[in-house]
C-alpha cells in the first residue's frame, strides 16, 4: 500500500472511514513510521481544535434580541379605547350644557366662539384670520347637520314605526360589527 | 415533527415564546460561529442578533424538509459573506476554487519533536485560536463549523450548497494551514 493521504490520516483519525478502510490503514501505520509520526502529529490538533474554548452570550442576550424583533409600543386598542372615551365624555358634556343651560348647541358654540375671538383677535391677526375659517367651517358644518336632522325628520314621518325600528337595529347590528372588525383587526396586527 | 419545527410552526402563528426558545438554543453555537468567523466579540453580538431578526423574519420560508439548524447557519453564513463583500475579504477565490479538489502531499517534519507534541495542550488551543484568524475566510469558516459546532461534512456541504468531497477538502486544507503556522511560529 502506498503512503497513507493527508485525507485519509483526517478521516481515520475522525473514524469517518468504513472498517475495511480503517483495518487497511491500520495494516499500513504498523509497518510506515512516516505515516505514523504524520497521524501522531495532526492527533492532538484535532483533539484541542475539538475543545476550544466557547464565547459565552451576556446573560440577557435573549431578552436583547426579543426586544428588537417585538419594540414595546402602546398597544393600537389602548389608543381606540381612549378615542372611545374621549368621543363619550365630549357627547356627555355636550347633552349636559344642553340640559342645563337650555341653549341648543350651535348658539353655544358660537358664543363661545366669539369670546375666543375677542381674546385671540388682539395677539395675531394670523390666529384672526384662523378662527375666521374655523367659524365658517363650524357654520358650514351645522348647516349639514341641520339638514341631515331634517331629512331624518322627514324620513320618520314617511316610513311606518315598524319600518325604523327595523331600519334602526340593522345599522346597530352593522354598526356593532364594523366596531369589531376593526379592533380584531388592530389585535391581529400587533400579533405579527 | 422535531422540536425545532415545532418551534418554527409555533413561532409562525405568533408565539413569541417559541421563537425566545430558538434564540436560547442557538445564540450560543451562531456566536461562536460568526465570532470566530469575524474575530470581534461586540460586532459578533450584534451579527447574532440580525441574523435572529432575518431569520423571524423570514420563518414562513423555512420549508420543514430540511434541518431548522441548517437553513439558521445558511442565513448567518450569507451574512458574514455579505459582510465580507463590503469589508471587501476576498470570500470566493482566495486560490482556493481551484485547488478546492487538490490537497498538498503529506508533510512530516524532520524535527524530532512536533510542536504540537512540545506544547501543554491549554498552549497549544490558545496557538490555535490565532493561528485560525490568521487563515482565508472560507477556510476559517468550515474549520469552525466542523470543530466548534460540531456539523457533519453533509451538513456543511448542504448549508454552502457544494459537494461534501470540496468541503472535506476545505477542512483538510484549513487544518494543514494551522498546522504549518503553529510549527513556523515554534
Amino acid at each position: 500500500m502506498k503512503c497513507l493521504s493527508i485525507e485519509q490520516i483526517y478521516l481515520y483519525i475522525e473514524k469517518e472511514l468504513t472498517l475495511s478502510e480503517n483495518k487497511k490503514i491500520e495494516a499500513h501505520l504498523a509497518i510506515c513510521r512516516k505515516c505514523k509520526k504524520a497521524l501522531e502529529e495532526r492527533r492532538p490538533l484535532l483533539q484541542a481544535s475539538e475543545s476550544l474554548p466557547l464565547w459565552q452570550t451576556p446573560p440577557n442576550f435573549t431578552q436583547q434580541v426579543m426586544a428588537r424583533i417585538f419594540p414595546a409600543r402602546v398597544p393600537l386598542s389602548a389608543w381606540l379605547t381612549a378615542a372611545y372615551a374621549g368621543l363619550g365624555l365630549t357627547t356627555l358634556a355636550i347633552f349636559t350644557i344642553f340640559l342645563v343651560t337650555g341653549q341648543n348647541f350651535s348658539s353655544l358654540l358660537t358664543s363661545l366662539n366669539h369670546s375666543l375671538w375677542n381674546f385671540i383677535r388682539n395677539l395675531s391677526p394670523v390666529f384672526v384670520k384662523f378662527f375666521k375659517v374655523a367659524t365658517l367651517f363650524v357654520r358650514v358644518l351645522q348647516q349639514f347637520f341641520e339638514y341631515i336632522i331634517k331629512a331624518f325628520a322627514s324620513f320618520t314621518t314617511i316610513i311606518s314605526p315598524q319600518v325604523q325600528i327595523i331600519i334602526i337595529t340593522i345599522a346597530i347590528i352593522l354598526i356593532a360589527f364594523s366596531i369589531y372588525g376593526i379592533k380584531r383587526k388592530i389585535l391581529i396586527g400587533e400579533k405579527a | 415533527m422535531d422540536e425545532d419545527k415545532e418551534l418554527v410552526a409555533r413561532s409562525i402563528k405568533g408565539d413569541k415564546e417559541a421563537f425566545e426558545m430558538i434564540i436560547q438554543k442557538y445564540q450560543q453555537p451562531l456566536l461562536n460561529y460568526i465570532g470566530r468567523t469575524v474575530g470581534e466579540r461586540e460586532l459578533a453580538l450584534d451579527f447574532t442578533q440580525e441574523v435572529f431578526i432575518r431569520t423571524y423574519s423570514s420563518l414562513h420560508s423555512y420549508k420543514p424538509q430540511y434541518k431548522f439548524s441548517t437553513w439558521l447557519f445558511k442565513i448567518a453564513s450569507n451574512f458574514i459573506i455579505d459582510y465580507w463583500r463590503k469589508k471587501k475579504i476576498d470570500a470566493f477565490s482566495l486560490d482556493h476554487q481551484e485547488r478546492d479538489n487538490d490537497l498538498p502531499p503529506l508533510q512530516v517534519p524532520d524535527k524530532e519533536l512536533p510542536i504540537v507534541k512540545k506544547l501543554e495542550f491549554s498552549e497549544l488551543k490558545g496557538r490555535i485560536e490565532q493561528a485560525l484568524e490568521k487563515i482565508p475566510a472560507p477556510l476559517r469558516e468550515v474549520f469552525v463549523w466542523r470543530h466548534i459546532n460540531e456539523f457533519s461534512y453533509e451538513e456543511m456541504a448542504e448549508i454552502k450548497g457544494l459537494p461534501v468531497g470540496t468541503i472535506k477538502n476545505r477542512v483538510f486544507q484549513a487544518r494543514e494551514l494551522i498546522r504549518k503556522r503553529l510549527e513556523k511560529k515554534a
